[in-house]
């Protein structure tokens, strides 16, 4: 006598059961308030009605093993009584969740393929608990996840790619107007290579010519030094002081550029504004040198922003300036003098 | 007002009790068995010890005695860096405070937790490779993480860390720690993690990430802070959206003996300006 017979006979007194197929190909079934508990299952049920019998079987996602499907339903058996008290439920909850690492990522990943939210919110925490507190090598240790960040990145906020159209055409005047500096200045070099001694406006060109490219290295192998020692100290605090130190000179233009229509996260541009304007800064800590240049740069810059429909005054040659800019263009300025004291 | 001046005042046996009473609203013996409390739980008995434990009356003494074990018996358990260092540092605080008797005990405790220790670690075998989770249920886990725990996993791989970058994080650690104070201006697109380490260093909130201690003015207490505010319900419920004042490891024990020690560590300053007087005294 089949299952499916006898209910057809007694509906009310026989279960009725739904047949589950796991990864593995293993057909089980389970008592059918326990395992609508799922809303996975539910849906198949009730859109496909599926796993009435043997043959038609609910297939479960991949990550559910048996294993965890016991142990789920186990849950679901408990839990979908109703007259369980908060309080009864909540013991065995923590009752439950005693069990090791590996189980635990299994089983979060099983509840969360069957959609069973309230599990999935359990073990979370439980995993979250388990994390808190720890050092980057300890939670290695314990999730066996490899070690795949370079110094850099564990000390940098991630890179997002940028796309807003309005970045990439800023960059693209950037880099115009460095390449213009650049033959500019690979011009007059070429006459003063000779006079290495001379303190003359030439000499200092050809200085920042040759620094060009040792600006951006030496403050770039500045950054590293420092991210090395830093991170042997391992304290998230230092780090976020470290990144602002060496983010300060990119606070204005960070600022700037935030509004610019709300990018976030500027690190690609920042890193080349950055150099650019350490260029900018290096070359322009003299004033004798060429100023039209500089005013030239100057203007186009501003004529630039303002297109972008922003007041916004980028200033080259001065130790960062407190950035005022209105957003909205109404006058409301961000949080009053938070960034400008900070460069204070 | 001046904590300890009022205690002068008064016979001695009432400063005693008032002491060992302050001591178990402190309730530092339960943190000692929560794994991220754990440090911080010792680090207040060392610094207790180290600044008077002659002096304490007798029953305190008792009291931080029986903590003292009970921190070296649960040791083996937490399997963390932080918690060995400070175990060792209670250690030496109790090898140079305690009177023989009980520090041969207690040193008897720790070389027990010791070797309970090696032997968990040595027993830990090379399983296979965890189930990696998906994403969003890695963002989920790290939504009930406290600010370091974060910044902790932000450091552990390219998948966790990118984990970390979502947004969403960081807007609720903002408004947990800064919505009070601070208003910003919000567009699409704000990098939630940039505004939120924008604070950060500008109210110089280093306490953030060292202190599970607050200090609750509705209840007039110092408590062991659940996710910046008070654990009690009815102090949450007035309080808001205001987070604790947090606490440093060095202001609880002034607080608890009423001296004013300063901590080792360098950025004191800021520790000194607020002082002792911004917590009022237990009358």
């Amino acid at each position: 006598m089949s299952e499916s017979d006898m209910a057809i006979i007694k509906p009310e007194m026989m279960k009725s059961y739904i047949w589950l197929e796991t990864s593995d190909g293993s057909i089980q079934q389970v008592e059918q308030e326990v395992a609508m508990f799922c809303p996975f299952i539910c849906h198949q049920v009730l859109q496909k009605g599926a796993g009435s019998s043997k043959n038609n079987a609910i297939s479960l996602p991949q990550k559910v093993n048996p294993a965890m499907l016991s142990l789920i339903f186990d849950y679901c058996r408990f839990h979908q009584l109703p007259g369980r008290s908060n309080k009864e439920r909540k013991v065995y909850d923590e009752k439950f969740m005693r069990m090791d690492t590996k189980r635990l990522c299994e089983l979060t990943s099983a509840a969360d393929s069957l959609q069973l939210k309230p599990l999935v919110d359990l073990t979370s925490r439980a995993l979250a608990r388990i994390i808190e507190g720890k050092t980057p090598e300890e939670i290695r240790e314990i999730f066996h996840l490899p070690d795949d960040l370079t110094e850099e990145e564990k000390l940098e906020p991630l890179k997002n790619t940028m796309d807003d159209p309005r970045i990439r055409l800023l960059n693209r005047l950037y880099a115009k107007k460095r390449k213009e500096l650049k033959e500019r200045e690979k011009l007059k070099s070429i006459e003063v290579e000779e006079h290495v001694d001379e303190r003359s406006v030439d000499d200092l060109l050809s200085f920042i010519n040759g620094r060009d490219h040792k600006v951006v290295n030496t403050s770039k192998s500045k950054k590293k030094n420092k991210k090395r020692k830093e991170h042997k100290n391992g304290t998230c605090k230092v780090s976020n002081k470290d990144s602002h130190n060496l983010h300060s000179k990119q606070r204005s233009v960070d600022e700037t550029s935030s509004s610019l229509g709300g990018v976030s996260n500027l690190h690609n541009i920042e890193d080349d504004i950055f150099s650019r304007k350490a260029e900018f800064e290096d070359g322009y800590i003299d004033d004798e040198i060429d100023p039209a240049l500089k005013e030239m740069l100057d203007r186009e810059v501003e004529d630039f922003a303002r297109r972008l429909n922003s007041s916004w005054v980028l200033s080259v040659g001065q130790e960062r300036q407190p950035v005022h800019f209105s957003i909205n263009g109404n006058g409301d300025t961000r949080r009053l003098t938070g960034p400008a004291a900070r460069h204070k | 007002m001046k904590p300890g001046i009022d205690d002068q005042s008064k016979p001695q046996t009432m400063i005693q009790e008032k002491y060992t009473k302050r001591y178990q609203n402190l309730k530092v013996a339960e943190a000692l068995s929560n794994n991220h409390l754990y440090p911080f739980a010792c680090n207040e008995l060392s610094s207790i010890i180290d600044l008077g434990y002659s002096q304490l009356p007798k029953d305190l003494k008792a009291f931080i005695f029986r903590d003292c074990l009970s921190a070296f018996r649960l040791l083996p358990e937490m399997n963390t860096s932080a918690a060995v260092s400070a175990a060792n540092l209670l250690v030496k605080s109790v090898e140079s405070a305690f009177p023989k008797q009980k520090k041969n005990l207690a040193i008897v405790e720790f070389k027990q937790a010791k070797v309970a220790l090696k032997r968990r670690t040595k027993s830990h075998d090379e399983h296979i490779d965890l189930p990696s989770l998906p994403q969003d249920i890695f963002v989920h886990i790290f939504s009930f993480l406290d600010l370091y725990s974060l910044l902790s996993s932000s450091q552990v791989s390219r998948s966790w860390n990118q984990a970390t970058s979502e947004g969403s994080l960081w807007r609720s650690l903002f408004d947990l720690h800064f919505s009070h104070k601070v208003l910003i201006h919000i567009y699409p697109g704000i990098d939630w993690r940039e505004a939120f380490k924008n604070e950060y260093i500008l109210y110089k909130s280093s306490k953030m990430l060292r202190s599970g201690r607050g200090y609750c003015s509705y209840c007039d207490s110092v408590v062991w802070h659940d996710n910046l505010r008070c654990p009690k319900k009815q102090c949450r419920l007035k309080s808001g959206k205001k987070p604790l004042d947090l606490m440093l490891t060095h202001e609880v024990v002034n607080y608890l003996l009423g001296t004013t020690s300063s901590s080792d560590e360098s950025d004191s300053e800021d520790e000194a300006v607020r002082g002792l007087w911004a917590y009022p005294t237990l009358q």
